[in-house]
């Protein structure tokens, strides 16, 4: 358990904003803290959407229930944060 | 007794190269002082400066100048002209003084070094007037907000900014140091009068002028024209200095600091000229959009600078040209967004009166920008003005020092631009800003942005508080709304609903 600090750069949002989790966090425990700053604030919320998080440029997503700690995510790497289909 | 013409004796007088006995020439004027690039002193002799003036001229002109401002101030400062300006103009004049005020003391000193290590006796000579012009305008626009310091508070910032770690005041200090405290004298040549003087501020100083006389602020408009017709005689240093070093060989060398130059100006001039114009300055007074006005001035005007000095335009031109459609905007939602920051109070400019102006200038805003202005209108209109704050930080670029964003909505094409560099990954907002830190890494390495002290614990409390504190706002200070949301009114469909929220 460990404070891990990521980028979020969430889907229809303006900015890369600092955001603070935790290794132990899995991947829906940090994409809910990266949308605590943009959903409801810049960007609408879509209900019934799910999440998902995956690297900068990569196509495929981190499974949801993967931690933090055990993905090959490195602090302050930038994340996308995408509306999915639940 | 009759006086010679000035054009009889000025080449021989201003000619104030000699011999040295005592030191080497290159103990003299070392290359690192003089950036000369390996060219030899005597191929600067053909340095011919465009604009020529002897000292009496310049001090009899300077003095009618000072008068002509001073006198415009004296003569309306009981007029209510500050008083019944919009708010957003209030902003303008603020995010202004603040970020160029102390700056100009930055470029005396710059043009202090063209002075003594300029290679060429015209380069001198006209820096010698260069110099006295800055500290003139330093003192001027030290001076104008200084009466309105009891007014309004947030114009302390004048002074205060420079000496602050406001993120935005870093931004401005990080890159005016980058172009011309810590530059030869040749660079300085380049980057401040070509780049920054002859491609932005210039031009940035005629719209200023005309924008402050629209809105009836005539004290600011003679100040502005007074600086400007200074900037525009100083400015044309850096013309000449090219041509020796294009005609030497060293255009790659020449090239390369325009292009760093030109694409660290841009992201000042976006940051704040964009703004100002697209959403500062009252809709009934905007002549034309902040794109136009670059369009115009950048590109039809500062393009052919480049290519008639034998310059190639800067490799990412078209990138820079497309940012115009966006890039502002994004700036000015982070400005809005994380208005508590900053040290004025920016107009948030979206009425529906205002985006439809938005929309005929940029298709496509209510799409992309306009996205996000709905929830916060929405949040607004729902009573939730908590929502429109962060509680978070943004990330910084580690070039520009700017948040690093860009469109959003059905538009989004936000990206990092990382680089990996002995050990420490930075951020930047584009591969331009990524390009500038490779061309000398060893010069921006150790730089740490807002959010990398941040993150390395220099900033006690870590918690938002903490960064404003640390940043130097104090709650009087601390920029807001500059209409108070009154805009948001505009949207509530019944009156009586207006009334009810009043």
């Amino acid at each position: 358990m460990a404070l891990f600090p990521i980028i979020s750069n969430f889907q229809y949002d303006f900015v890369l904003q600092l955001v603070p989790v935790d290794t132990d966090n899995t991947m829906d425990e940090v994409a809910a803290a990266a949308a605590h700053h943009s959903v409801g604030r810049r960007v609408a919320p879509q209900p019934g959407k799910v999440i998902r998080v995956r690297r900068q440029g990569a196509a495929e997503f981190y499974p949801r229930t993967a931690r933090l700690g055990t993905t090959d995510i490195k602090p302050m790497e930038a994340l996308e944060f995408i509306f999915c289909e639940a | 007794m009759p006086m010679l013409e000035r054009a009889e004796w000025y080449d021989i007088a201003r000619d104030t190269n000699w011999t040295p006995k005592y030191v080497s020439p290159e103990a003299l004027f070392p290359d690192v002082m003089t950036g000369a690039q390996g060219v030899e002193m005597a191929k600067w002799q053909c340095y011919d400066e465009p604009y020529k003036t002897s000292y009496p001229e310049y001090v009899r002109v300077q003095r009618e100048k000072d008068a002509g401002a001073y006198s415009v101030k004296a003569a309306l400062e009981r007029s209510n002209i500050f008083a019944s300006a919009d708010p957003g103009w209030h902003s303008i004049l603020k995010a202004h003084y603040g970020s160029l005020a102390v700056g100009e003391y930055a470029a005396m000193s710059g043009e202090a070094r063209m002075v003594r290590f300029g290679q060429a006796p015209g380069m001198r000579n006209m820096a010698t007037f260069g110099m006295l012009d800055e500290n003139r305008h330093a003192q001027l626009q030290l001076y104008y907000p200084h009466d309105l310091v009891s007014k309004d508070r947030q114009f302390d910032w004048a002074q205060k900014a420079y000496h602050t770690n406001e993120w935005a005041a870093i931004a401005v200090r990080h890159t005016l140091d980058d172009l011309f405290m810590a530059r030869s004298a040749t660079e300085t040549a380049i980057m401040l009068t070509f780049a920054f003087e002859t491609g932005f501020t210039n031009m940035q100083f005629l719209g200023l002028a005309a924008d402050a006389a629209e809105t009836g602020d005539y004290t600011f408009a003679s100040l502005v024209s007074s600086i400007q017709t200074d900037e525009s005689r100083h400015a044309q240093i850096g013309g000449p200095a090219l041509e020796v070093l294009i005609a030497n060989g060293r255009k790659a060398e020449a090239q390369k600091l325009v292009d760093i130059a030109i694409a660290r100006t841009w992201r000042l001039f976006a940051i704040l000229t964009g703004p100002s114009m697209d959403y500062y300055t009252p809709i009934e007074h905007r002549k034309q959009s902040f794109k136009e006005f670059m369009q115009e001035w950048i590109v039809g005007q500062f393009e052919r600078s480049l290519i008639e000095l034998g310059l190639d335009l800067p490799w990412y031109w078209d990138k820079m040209i497309a940012e115009f459609e966006y890039q502002h905007h994004a700036y000015h939602l982070g400005l809005w967004y994380w208005r508590k920051t900053i040290w004025w109070n920016p107009a948030a400019g979206v009425t529906p009166e205002c985006r439809a102006w938005l929309e005929e200038k940029y298709p496509g805003w209510n799409d992309t920008f306009g996205k996000c202005w709905d929830v916060i209108t929405d949040n607004l209109l729902a009573g939730r003005e908590d929502l429109t704050h962060p509680e978070t930080l943004p990330v910084l670029c580690n070039m520009s020092q700017i948040p690093i964003c860009a469109i959003p909505g059905n538009g989004w094409n936000v990206k990092d631009y990382p680089l990996e560099y002995e050990g420490r990954t930075y951020h930047f907002n584009s591969e331009v800003d990524r390009w500038v830190f490779e061309q000398d890494p060893i010069r921006y390495r150790d730089h740490m942005s807002l959010v990398d002290r941040f993150l390395a614990g220099e900033i006690q409390p870590p918690t938002l508080a903490g960064v404003l504190a640390y940043m130097g706002l104090s709650a009087a200070e601390m920029g807001d709304d500059a209409h108070k949301n009154a805009w948001v009114d505009a949207f509530r469909p019944d009156p009586l609903a207006k009334n009810a929220a009043e």
